[in-house]
């Protein structure tokens, strides 16, 4: 490693004052601190430091996610070999996975880090971290099924138009992965509005996503018409351990738990978003189930339990919810956050049946009321402050 | 009695806790006063270099407020005035005399003192040129000797990393602590606060008269007096507070006690880098070499006057600061770890107050110098906010003093605050902000607004 860290070292001057390379400092700065950590020293304030910083933070977020990526990836070939009605270990099914989840992964890293070395060149900045998280992200709210040449433009629009325009990471207002997944739930809306399966690689193959199927069948129970589909398994069970067709990462509601608990465990997810979007979610169902009655839309029939597990929900919450830059971040308004977006995420699925996935509209909309509700909190502090002054 | 709990905080487990002993260090042979620590103020020298003081002699004052002078704490020769840029006085070094001369004033005992009308304390104060023991909050600044203060704080609970411990600066203190006390409670209409230890086993802090007592529990920052005054009855817009140290009540006490000015304080000296941790008798102002005589070894140390949160870094040739009690040494380490940010940590290297290393946090910790990490953009995961023991919402409070917004500032209670108070903030923060400093700032923005 010496080797590494002296031709790093030799090369510095390049980059450095009037190097002939000095434009590209950003570049070197990044490269450099990510090989060999930084040994900034503390200059003002206090002379010791936590031991955690962005790079570190980064990382944890997309350790949480890996038992989510690999179960993913193995379903990925699961489902294929499903569609096949053939037999696969599941060292195999990885393996298909793999070959259709890693060129997404690589042409959304190679995509994001060209913009994110480009603009801190062209603004001398420090090259962020934010994209390790972003990258990871991407592939796993996306079908497999995805045109490379549709990821490249949707991250590039989520990269630029959703976090470089503002400035970087940290002040940004909506979470970059999901507004890349908006862009091409919108602009290419052929297979990923929520309503059809995506299965790799099978010609002619289709069949309605666990949300898409109560709305299908007007005028029922939910749970009924779930459990009456053939072509999957769409029980409660298995939806909770997550061999159902989907988007990579979000079909195991056991591994996002997993996840989830790690972030709590560190610290840094915020519970109390996780926690508010669950209590407005299961709210929110008892609600509709209560006023099931007189509808014919079967949507409001399901049970709590069942939309928990259904769609991108615990994903979403887990993961991109808790996006620290793009949530509230009072604690109180924290809480208001993570409530509001398990009653839009719900609301969305069961009164507007053309998008039968309402989470990722509902965080992003979140996303843009975040600062409003901050707003609120702040002002409920000072009133609070204030009138004890005037006692 | 009333009971106080305060549960966010850290008390930080650093390495180098200082042994309870006290060694015996008078032998500095210079001291110094740093007019530059007194912040708003006006300092104008009464000295020249060369010129013979006594213990007690004003050695400048301030052009804002009459009367208000500093003494020097040795007999001897003005050695050195140090400038700094635009003239700014920096330091007074004074090169101590074999013979002591002091300054003697009126003394008095217990029940007298407490008789005494606030007046007579303010001049016997003044002509001992000792206003700079006491501070007052707002804005953490020397009093203004006219003004009368809602109520006087004072702490007598040690959070900071490697403080003094309040045991061996207590004892056979009694008296003084009462008599200080005493005279305290005649500068004011309210009352005098003190914040002691919950599980409190020091006996000088038992059946303490003319004040309340409030038992502390709770981790770092509980020990700061700013946060006992949240918690006790905060600060209102043009309420004025006074504090002062422990140490330096006891030094008022013996002024009143004795009618001599005895500048011996306790300091704790201690730290990862530190050879034997342990606590000095030495007097206020004393050079760092002579404190730190043996404490170091081989390699790059830093030296703080004050614990690792606060201090302020300084070299061998320095002085101890006034309102210090803490020197603190640490490593300097410039190693790179390949893939550092990457490897799952360990309780040698890693001391996080999120749970993203692998370590145990039983054993103490060897501090560096090192930042961890690079600065970057806010991203608020809660760091500020676990650390902080105050109805304050740290991060819209940040935001407004970085927009100068001096009324949201005033909303989000920044009278109440003070830098110390958030220096476990800039601890936590995984951005590396200095939180502390935008405190510094927005106070110095309110200062200036007046």
């Amino acid at each position: 490693m010496k080797f590494f860290l002296n031709i790093l070292n030799k090369v510095r001057p390049h980059f450095k004052g009037e190097g002939k390379l000095k434009r590209y400092y950003p570049f070197f700065e990044a490269v450099d601190t990510l090989t060999f950590w930084t040994n900034d020293q503390t200059k003002s304030g206090p002379h010791i430091r936590d031991s955690i910083d962005l790079k570190r933070t980064m990382i944890m977020v997309i350790v949480a996610m890996i038992p989510a990526t690999i179960f993913g990836i193995i379903n990925v070939g699961y489902q294929h070999a499903l569609a096949l009605g053939i037999e696969r270990g599941w060292l195999a099914n990885f393996w298909i996975g793999l070959q259709s989840y890693l060129p997404i992964m690589v042409v959304g890293y190679a995509t994001g880090f060209f913009w994110e070395l480009l603009f801190p060149i062209i603004r001398k900045q420090e090259v962020d971290e934010g994209f390790f998280v972003t990258g990871w992200l991407i592939p796993l709210i996306l079908p497999p099924t995805i045109p490379l040449w549709q990821m490249v433009v949707a991250t590039s629009f989520g990269v630029v138009i959703g976090k470089m325009i503002f400035g970087g990471s940290g002040r940004n207002i909506f979470n970059p992965a999901l507004l890349t997944r908006a862009y091409i739930f919108f602009a290419y809306p052929g297979r990923i509005s929520g309503d059809e399966v995506w299965v790799k690689t099978v010609d002619g193959f289709s069949g309605a996503t666990p949300l898409a199927v109560p709305v299908a069948n007007p005028g029922a129970d939910a749970v009924t018409v779930l459990n009456n589909v053939s072509q999957f398994d769409y029980s409660w069970f298995n939806m909770f351990i997550g061999w159902i067709p989907g988007s990579v990462g979000e079909t195991s509601a056991l591994m996002i738990l997993l996840g989830a608990a790690f972030l709590i465990y560190t610290k840094i997810g915020s519970w109390r978003i996780m926690a508010g979007a669950v209590i407005g979610l299961v709210a929110t169902a008892f609600l509709t189930n209560l006023l099931a009655g007189g509808s014919t839309n079967t949507m409001l029939t399901l049970p709590p339990h069942y939309h928990l597990v259904m769609g991108g929900f615990l994903f979403g919450t887990a993961f991109m919810a808790t996006d620290p830059v793009s949530a509230a971040y009072t604690n109180r308004g924290r809480w208001i956050y993570g409530i509001l977006i398990g009653l839009l995420t719900v609301v969305i699925r069961a009164v507007n049946p053309a998008y039968p996935e309402g989470t990722m509209l509902a965080i992003l909309l979140m996303n843009a009321f975040a600062p409003l509700i901050d707003y609120f909190v702040v002002q409920g502090n000072m009133k609070k402050r204030m009138a004890r002054y005037a006692e | 009695m009333a009971q106080i709990k305060i549960r966010k905080g850290h008390s930080l487990k650093i390495a180098g806790v200082p042994e309870n002993i006290i060694k015996e260090n008078l032998i500095t042979t210079q001291v110094s006063m740093r007019p530059v620590e007194f912040r708003y103020t006006k300092p104008k020298l009464t000295v020249a270099e060369g010129d013979r003081v006594n213990r007690g002699t004003a050695l400048f004052f301030d052009k804002t407020t009459p009367d208000f002078n500093w003494a020097s704490p040795a007999s001897g020769t003005v050695k050195k005035i140090k400038f700094g840029a635009r003239r700014v006085i920096e330091k007074i070094v004074i090169e101590i005399d074999k013979h002591e001369d002091e300054y003697l004033g009126d003394s008095f005992t217990l029940e007298q003192i407490a008789a005494l009308s606030a007046d007579r304390i303010k001049t016997i104060i003044s002509k001992a040129n000792l206003w700079h023991l006491l501070r007052q909050r707002p804005f953490n600044r020397v009093v203004d000797p006219k003004d009368k203060p809602r109520d006087i704080f004072i702490s007598a609970y040690n959070t900071a990393p490697l403080s003094p411990n309040l045991e061996l600066i207590l004892q056979g203190n009694k008296d003084y602590l009462q008599a200080g006390i005493n005279v305290l409670n005649n500068l004011t209409d309210g009352k005098v606060n003190i914040g002691v230890p919950a599980k409190n086993s020091i006996k000088e802090l038992n059946n303490l008269s003319n004040c309340e007592t409030h038992q502390i529990s709770g981790p770092h920052p509980a020990g700061n007096v700013g946060i006992q005054i949240h918690h006790i009855a905060p600060l209102k817009p043009g309420d004025k507070i006074w504090t002062i140290t422990i140490q330096h009540l006891i030094i008022l006490g013996k002024l009143f006690l004795t009618g001599k000015f005895d500048p011996t304080i306790i300091v704790s000296i201690g730290g990862p880098g530190a050879k034997v941790p342990t606590h000095v008798k030495t007097r206020i102002g004393a050079s760092i070499g002579s404190l730190i005589e043996g404490q170091i070894g081989g390699g790059d140390f830093r030296i703080i006057s004050g614990d690792v949160l606060t201090g302020r870094r300084v070299e061998e040739d320095d002085f101890l600061g006034f309102y210090d009690t803490v020197i603190s040494i640490l490593q300097v380490d410039r190693s790179r770890p390949f893939l550092g940010w990457f490897q799952p940590g360990s309780s040698k290297r890693s001391y996080s107050l999120t749970n993203s290393f692998l370590t145990f946090k039983k054993q103490a910790f060897n501090f560096s110098t090192k930042q961890n990490g690079s600065q970057r953009a806010m991203v608020p995961i809660d760091a500020w906010e676990n650390v902080l023991p105050m109805d304050i919402l740290p991060n819209p409070l940040y935001r407004s003093i970085l927009a100068a917004d001096i009324e949201e500032m005033e909303k989000l209670g920044i009278w109440e605050c003070d830098e110390e108070d958030f220096a476990l903030c800039s601890f936590a923060c995984p951005s590396k902000i200095d939180v502390g400093a935008a405190i510094r700032q927005g106070l110095d923005l309110m200062w200036m607004e007046g």
